[in-house]
């Protein structure tokens, strides 16, 4: 049975591994304004376990890889207790690689189903 | 590990958890948890630091299972973001040659010329700071302008890490050290100065002038020699070389150039050129872990 449960965990890693750009990407898409950190990992929070599959520090360096890549723009404002936040929001090239993200996905998400559902026998 | 109790602590055994890894990794680390947990504690404003901590453990993740993630990322990130490794070669004239394949050799060469410029700007920077923090210590504007001139220097050593990172290659913090807040204002002073990274940093910028004056100056000179040398043969085919107003001496003798002298010229030029980039990307290296041992903390403290 552990066995089994070792298995869910490294796949759900896996999975979460392959996906997490995508989500953040889209979050900072759909979002009016700029994000930090926290906020979107509290967003994700609400939508369920799935996405992170567990922890929420791994969010921040896909943030930062996403930034070295040119996808996501930041900039550092003060707050009033603690350090410095860094909000970030989606640049121009981060939708153009957001909208062929997204499809990508759902190309993949429907031939999986597809197979799930018995549909290549 | 016993659960900690407050952020200090927290943040002291992430980098416990993460000793060993690559300093720059590790101050990103922390400034993320920091960023993170400060955000946690000041969104819940009625909870102590533990509860708030014994929340986080279970969504952010203990310190043992943060460093597991960025060890991870940390990998993915330089199979992601470095240029693929030129290939490998073996034979000498191989090996020799290859150095203009590798991108690291011209991102060093861009450095270099760049030195002169950057190091000069430091230099007077940090100079005028420190000999008008001295001078203004003695009034009551010294301490905010101590303050003022500190920050300024470690946004130009956050720069200059980027550069470094872009140009050698050489890992460096994209994120500036945390510091300790909740601490009163004053302490947070103090540890300016006690901070040996300040002072280590502002050594590497003085450091920097001389150094950018010799990197410089060395990849100027070498390279307009090996290109002069390599267009030789073009100089002899339009030039005047028939009365005498130029001669070649090879230790046998003074004789007017002939093109089997352009030529050979031309061969000393090509070699001369590569093993320019031979030095430079050396030298590259070499910066690369001044600029990382004198701008990244260690952690060992």
């Amino acid at each position: 049975m552990e066995d089994i449960a070792g298995l869910l965990k490294k796949f759900q890693k896996e999975l979460s591994a392959g996906t997490v750009s995508l989500v953040l990407l889209a979050v900072l898409g759909q979002s009016r304004q700029p994000l930090y950190g926290y906020q979107i990992a509290k967003r994700l929070e609400e939508v369920g376990e799935g996405v992170l599959a567990g922890k929420q520090s791994a969010l921040y360096p896909v943030l930062r890889n996403l930034e070295a890549y040119g996808l996501l723009d930041s900039e550092v404002e003060p707050s009033v207790s603690g350090p410095p936040r860094r909000y970030y929001r989606i640049t121009k090239l981060g939708r153009e690689t957001l909208r062929e993200w997204v499809a990508a996905w759902s190309a993949t998400r429907d031939s999986v189903d597809t197979v799930l559902q018995g549909g290549v026998i | 590990m016993n659960m900690p109790r407050t952020i200090a602590e927290y943040l002291q055994q992430l980098r416990t958890a993460l000793s060993g890894a690559d300093p720059a990794l590790i101050q990103d680390a922390l400034y993320d948890a920091e960023e993170h947990l400060r955000a946690e504690l000041q969104e819940h404003p009625g909870m102590s630091q533990e509860e708030m901590l014994a929340k986080v453990v279970g969504s952010y993740g203990s310190p043992e299972e943060v460093a597991e993630i960025y060890r991870d990322q940390e990998i993915k990130i330089q199979r992601a973001l470095r240029p693929p490794p030129p290939p490998k070669r073996h034979s000498l004239l191989g090996r020799f040659f290859g150095v203009a394949a590798d991108p690291r050799t011209w991102g060093s060469l861009f450095y270099m010329l760049l030195a002169l410029a950057t190091g000069l700007i430091y230099f007077i920077w940090v100079l005028a700071g420190v000999s008008m923090s001295a001078g203004l210590a003695l009034l009551v504007i010294g301490i905010p302008f101590i303050v003022l001139f500190f920050g300024t220097v470690r946004g130009l050593s956050l720069m200059e890490g980027r550069i470094v990172e872009t140009m050698l290659g050489v890992r460096m913090p994209r994120r500036p050290p945390y510091q300790l807040a909740g601490k009163s204002l004053m302490s947070r002073i103090g540890a300016m100065f006690t901070d040996a990274r300040t002072w280590s940093t502002m050594l590497y910028m003085v450091l920097m002038l001389p150094l950018g004056i010799i990197y410089f100056t060395i990849t100027v000179i070498l390279l307009s020699v090996s290109i002069a040398f390599v267009g030789s043969p073009l100089a002899w085919t339009f030039g005047d070389f028939d009365h005498e107003l130029a001669t070649i001496n090879w230790g046998y003798g003074m004789h007017v150039p002939t093109l089997g002298d352009a030529l050979v010229l031309c061969v000393i030029g090509v070699l001369l050129l590569f093993a320019t980039l031979h030095l430079v990307r050396a030298l590259g290296r070499m910066h690369g872990q001044i600029a990382k041992s004198l701008l990244v903390s260690r952690s060992s403290n």
